[in-house]
């Protein structure tokens, strides 16, 4: 246990991106890193299940992606930072996967803000 | 002798730089954001450094966790503006320093930061998003920078005494370096904000005002605290904190805050804090200011 982090564990609805999350979800992470090349990002959309298929997804992984389910997908261990490039390809902005996050819609997630037209 | 002039403590979320470049200046959506960096324009436009040191971090874009380093050191004379996921941003490429950073590389690993250097690498919005607002490029960048990786990414993540540290050994590491340059110092990241889970979204205004006021007069009580309080104070995002507290660190004493901004409008507080080293007295010929400089700041 890291003593930097005691307490963490307290928090609700927290994910903390540690070497654990890291091991387990490295490979789904390495495939939405890889969105930072343009051909990447372009044999995605056209043939997801080859671009898939090329970074060796599980049947889980693979369902996460296609339906953009983002809580799952941060459950699972995936880094926020690395989603942030699924979501450019995907043309989903960072309010909506944060309302993802929360199981929102992303009205009801702007209704909290103070500015919700910054975007 | 190299020598510091001030230090900058700005957030580093995408849509600083968005907003800039869509040119939100008089979108009332953004104008409060625009304003609150003028101060700092037009103080780096008066005291024209030649360098600004950039305390920052990845965003798993330059670096994966096949290898995330936990401090990294840019040493290059380029670095080219990274593709994030819709191509990069149309500004120039970053100009790099490589003189100052291969001396900081020197400095730092004989005071036994034993740090390790990148070069030839693209950097992302963890430097440039709040750059140009503050050094625009017109047509290129003002000057130059040093980029150095702070690892907020994956836990374990280098404690806040430790960033304090290590901008202690960056202030020892410039001020050593015998070209007569002017440096400042840029801390990056924060305010409060969370990116995962169903905490999401959230901040905390009272602590980032709270934070403001600390890292200015009192920034021990910052470095005493641990991450833990960081991220139930800010958010596990609001971690990046740290980032500031290596740019404090970097700075003296007798640094003075002579502007800050603060605007909450989505899910990023955006806060900007200009931090100014005690004038230097220049001798009556104007010349022999770089050796008093020196003496005062060691």
């Amino acid at each position: 246990m890291n003593p930097q982090l005691k307490g963490v564990e307290q928090l609700e609805g927290t994910y903390l991106f540690d070497l654990a999350s890291s091991a387990k979800a490295l490979r789904l992470n390495r495939f939405l890193h890889g969105f930072t090349v343009p051909a990447n990002r372009a044999l995605f959309k056209e043939t997801p299940e080859a671009a898939f298929d090329k970074a060796g997804l599980t049947a889980e992984e693979r369902r996460m992606v296609r339906e953009l389910d983002w809580a799952a997908l941060m459950r699972y261990g995936a880094s926020f930072f690395c989603l942030e490039k699924l979501g450019r390809v995907k043309s989903v902005s960072n309010p909506e996967m944060v309302a993802g996050f929360r199981g929102e819609s992303l009205e009801e997630f702007l209704k909290t803000r103070n500015v919700p037209g910054a975007r | 002798m190299a020598k510091i002039l001030g230090g900058i403590g700005t957030s580093h979320v995408p849509t600083i730089g968005g907003a800039y470049d869509r040119n939100k200046r008089n979108d009332p959506d953004w104008a409060p954001l625009f304003r609150g960096y003028e101060p700092v324009k037009a103080w780096l436009a008066q005291r024209k450094p030649d360098v600004l040191v950039f305390f920052y971090n990845d965003h798993a874009t330059t670096f994966f966790f096949d290898h995330y380093p936990t401090f990294a050191l840019g040493v290059g004379a380029e670095y080219a503006i990274a593709d994030e996921g819709l191509g990069p941003r149309a500004v120039p490429p970053l100009k790099g320093h490589a003189g100052l950073a291969r001396h900081m590389a020197d400095s730092l690993v004989n005071d036994e930061f034993d740090i390790s250097v990148f070069q030839d690498l693209p950097i992302d919005h963890g430097v440039h998003s709040p750059l140009t607002m503050f050094w625009p490029p017109s047509p290129d960048w003002p000057g130059k920078i040093v980029p150095i990786e702070i690892n907020v990414l994956q836990h374990p993540i280098p404690t806040p005494a430790r960033c304090w540290k290590l901008g202690q050994a960056v202030r020892r590491a410039v001020l050593s370096y015998p070209e007569d340059l002017k440096v400042v110092i840029v801390g990056t990241g924060g305010l409060s904000h969370q990116m995962n889970g169903e905490r999401a979204g959230f901040n905390n205004e009272k602590w980032d005002r709270k934070f403001l006021d600390l890292i200015a007069r009192d920034p021990r009580k910052l470095v005493a605290m641990r991450h833990a309080d960081y991220i139930r104070l800010g958010g596990t995002e609001g971690a990046e904190e740290i980032m500031w507290l290596a740019m404090r660190g970097a700075l003296s004493p007798r640094a003075r805050k002579i502007h800050e901004n603060y605007y909450l409008p989505m899910t990023t507080a955006m806060a900007v804090a200009l931090f100014e080293e005690p004038m230097q007295k220049v001798s009556a010929s104007g010349k022999g200011g770089a050796r008093t400089s020196a003496k005062m700041s060691s």
